[in-house]
């Protein structure tokens, strides 16, 4: 028998869809830590060593929660009971409501019409804002260790996740996602993700509010429906 | 005399108000780069590309962070100078002359008190050596510039807040107060500028700001003896009147674009977000008009003390020769833009530099010295 048979459904590919309105969201009860994505985005980009485009953040490593291992996390979490082990594909998420886009004084940051959050390297300033103002961890500061940077605090240019944009252009997915064994990294219209985690009988590991900053208001519904 | 004719500030007070106006330009030029950086641009450019302006803004905070540590610790460590900090204080007099202010302005008093005055053209026993207005700027340039430094530093080494500094709502709030603050301080420091470089008495410096009480020609006789201050000695430069007004119309075109375009960035005071619009030909021309305000002013800042050189080297050469000819005429005292009611020694002889002036510890009528006021 085959998976297919036995639930009616078949669990997607991590990326559903590219381009214009794409978002990217991490799958936790899929995601088994083992850094293909970040393998993959380093290849891809061929980033420093220590700039973490997309990293991924372990919680509680080595605990198993109530439920065992490996398994319902995310109803776990939303029961107010400890999940055990976690593992969370951390990158930008180009969120709707992008703090990093209004905390930045120099316009570098931008939330673009086709939804990717980009940052123009000539008009950063260095001033990690945006690190503050980022819930993800996502801006990385790759020089922020060199010489005077180093002493005056300035990071340096900030980089982070571009989400492939050019891959999208061209109808592919992003590295990451397209790396990832277990399709830990979806990819695709916020109701294209829904439907996937709900299928999966997964969810977010992110709270309410983290959601309307990702989503936005409207779409973070689509969510907490499950 | 007049207060024009005698010093205010000692030698360590006036290096300190040189040094803090450059840093303080550096500081805004290079904060107000980033923050309208579509109007200026060039600015970035000139202040080490975007790679390096935060440097300078950096490095200069940290400056003033520490030429101010210096300066006040040095203020208190001296007990001549500790007295000014109380005579800087707001007192009774300052209250009633600010509120007969108040009612002169609404026409419900006929004239304005006597404490408000604070220029020349009356005797040193008719105006108080800082008025309340004086206080008024020492007291929001104090205040400012200390709101200032503390959350420039909170925001260079965020990792001291941390633990509640990791969101948007107090990043918002630390940037947007240090950016207020900043449009606040600008608005005055112009406001300075054309204060104290552009009254008829002074223009096109206010030389008590560069040249220490101790070089500063005193008056120590009997002001009763005399029936005016000499101000109507002094010549106005021809220049003064279209400068003045050129001056003028920059600086209301400077403060008003700075707080337009503060406003419409998306909110003032406190901003709803800190991204910027896209800039209009008006705005960029209206800010850049305040850069120049700020410009002229470190370039008065520097000529102010390029006038104090010169005038320290003109007395020094005179003095050698005075000294030589015996019973020779006191050129020094005309050579002096400031010089009042100054008249010959009562000897009617040479009297050495030296004799007319206090030290830089000594204060020139019983009254405080070193007051950093306005
Ligand atoms: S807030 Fe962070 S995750 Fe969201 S768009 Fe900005 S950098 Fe990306
Ligand atoms: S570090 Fe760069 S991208 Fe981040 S807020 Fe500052 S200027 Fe903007």
């Amino acid at each position: 028998m085959t998976q297919d048979e036995r639930s009616g459904q078949v669990m997607s590919q991590g990326v559903m869809s590219t381009g214009e309105g794409m978002r990217i969201f991490p799958d936790v009860e899929a995601c088994i830590d083992c850094g293909g994505c970040v393998v993959a985005c380093k290849r891809t980009w061929d980033r420093e060593i220590h700039n973490q485009r997309i990293d991924i953040t372990t919680m509680a490593e080595g605990r198993a929660g109530p439920q065992g291992e490996n398994a319902d996390k995310t109803d776990r979490l939303a029961a107010g009971e400890r999940p055990g082990e976690t593992s969370l594909p951390m990158q930008c998420y180009h969120c709707e409501n992008a703090p990093c886009v209004s905390v930045c004084p120099t316009n570098a940051l931008q939330k673009e019409d086709d939804g990717f959050v980009s940052v123009s390297e000539d008009l950063c300033v260095g001033c990690q804002y945006c690190l503050s103002g980022c819930p993800f961890g996502a801006p990385q500061f790759p020089d922020s260790n060199e010489g005077t940077a180093q002493l005056f605090g300035t990071g340096g240019i900030m980089d982070k996740c571009t989400g492939c944009r050019e891959r999208q252009d061209v109808q592919k997915g992003p590295a990451c996602a397209e790396e990832c064994a277990t399709d830990a990294i979806l990819v695709g219209s916020a109701g294209e993700i829904a439907d996937e985690l709900e299928k999966r009988d997964s969810g977010s590991f992110f709270n309410d509010e983290a959601m309307e900053i990702i989503f936005g208001a409207d779409d973070a519904q689509l969510f907490s429906d499950q | 005399m007049t207060n024009l004719d005698h010093g205010k500030f000692s030698r360590v007070t006036t290096t300190f108000h040189s040094l803090l106006a450059l840093t303080v330009f550096f500081l805004f030029f290079t904060g107000y780069a980033i923050a309208f950086n579509t109007e200026l641009w060039w600015m970035v450019e000139l202040m080490g590309g975007n790679e390096g302006v935060l440097l300078v803004h950096r490095f200069a905070g940290f400056s003033l962070i520490l030429l101010t540590g210096f300066w006040v610790s040095y203020m208190l460590l001296r007990s001549t100078s500790r007295s000014n900090f109380r005579g800087v204080l707001p007192n009774r007099t300052d209250i009633s002359a600010f509120v007969q202010d108040i009612k002169f302005a609404l026409g419900r008093a006929d004239e304005r008190h006597p404490a408000a005055r604070q220029f020349a053209g009356y005797k040193a026993d008719e105006v108080p050596l800082i008025s309340y207005i004086g206080k008024g700027v020492v007291w929001i340039f104090t205040v400012e510039l200390l709101l200032l430094m503390i959350s420039g530093l909170l925001i260079w080494r965020k990792t001291w807040l941390i633990d509640f500094y990791n969101s948007q709502s107090v990043v918002m709030a630390f940037v947007a107060f240090h950016g207020l603050l900043g449009v606040i301080m600008l608005m005055g420091v112009m406001f300075h500028t054309f204060e104290h470089g552009f009254h008829p008495a002074f223009y096109p410096v206010e030389m008590k700001a560069f040249l220490p009480k101790d070089r500063t020609p005193n008056f120590h006789d009997d002001p009763d003896e005399y029936e005016t201050t000499g101000i109507e000695r002094l010549r106005l430069r021809s220049s003064w009147r279209w400068a003045t007004n050129v001056m003028g119309v920059l600086v209301v075109v400077g403060i008003v674009s700075v707080m337009m375009a503060s406003l419409s960035y998306g909110g003032y005071p406190v901003p709803d977000r800190l991204q910027f619009n896209e800039g209009s030909v008006l705005r960029t021309i209206g800010v850049n008009v305040g850069m120049l305000v700020l410009l002229i002013g470190l370039v008065l800042s520097m000529y102010g003390n390029v006038l104090r050189a010169r005038y320290v080297r003109q007395r020094r050469e005179t003095a050698e020769r005075t000294t030589a000819a015996d019973g020779g005429e006191r050129e020094a005292d005309r050579s002096g833009d400031l010089e009042g009611g100054g008249r010959p020694g009562t000897d009617g002889g040479t009297r050495p530099i030296d004799d007319r002036s206090t030290t830089d510890d000594g204060t020139n009528d019983g009254r405080s010295d070193d007051d950093v006021g306005g």
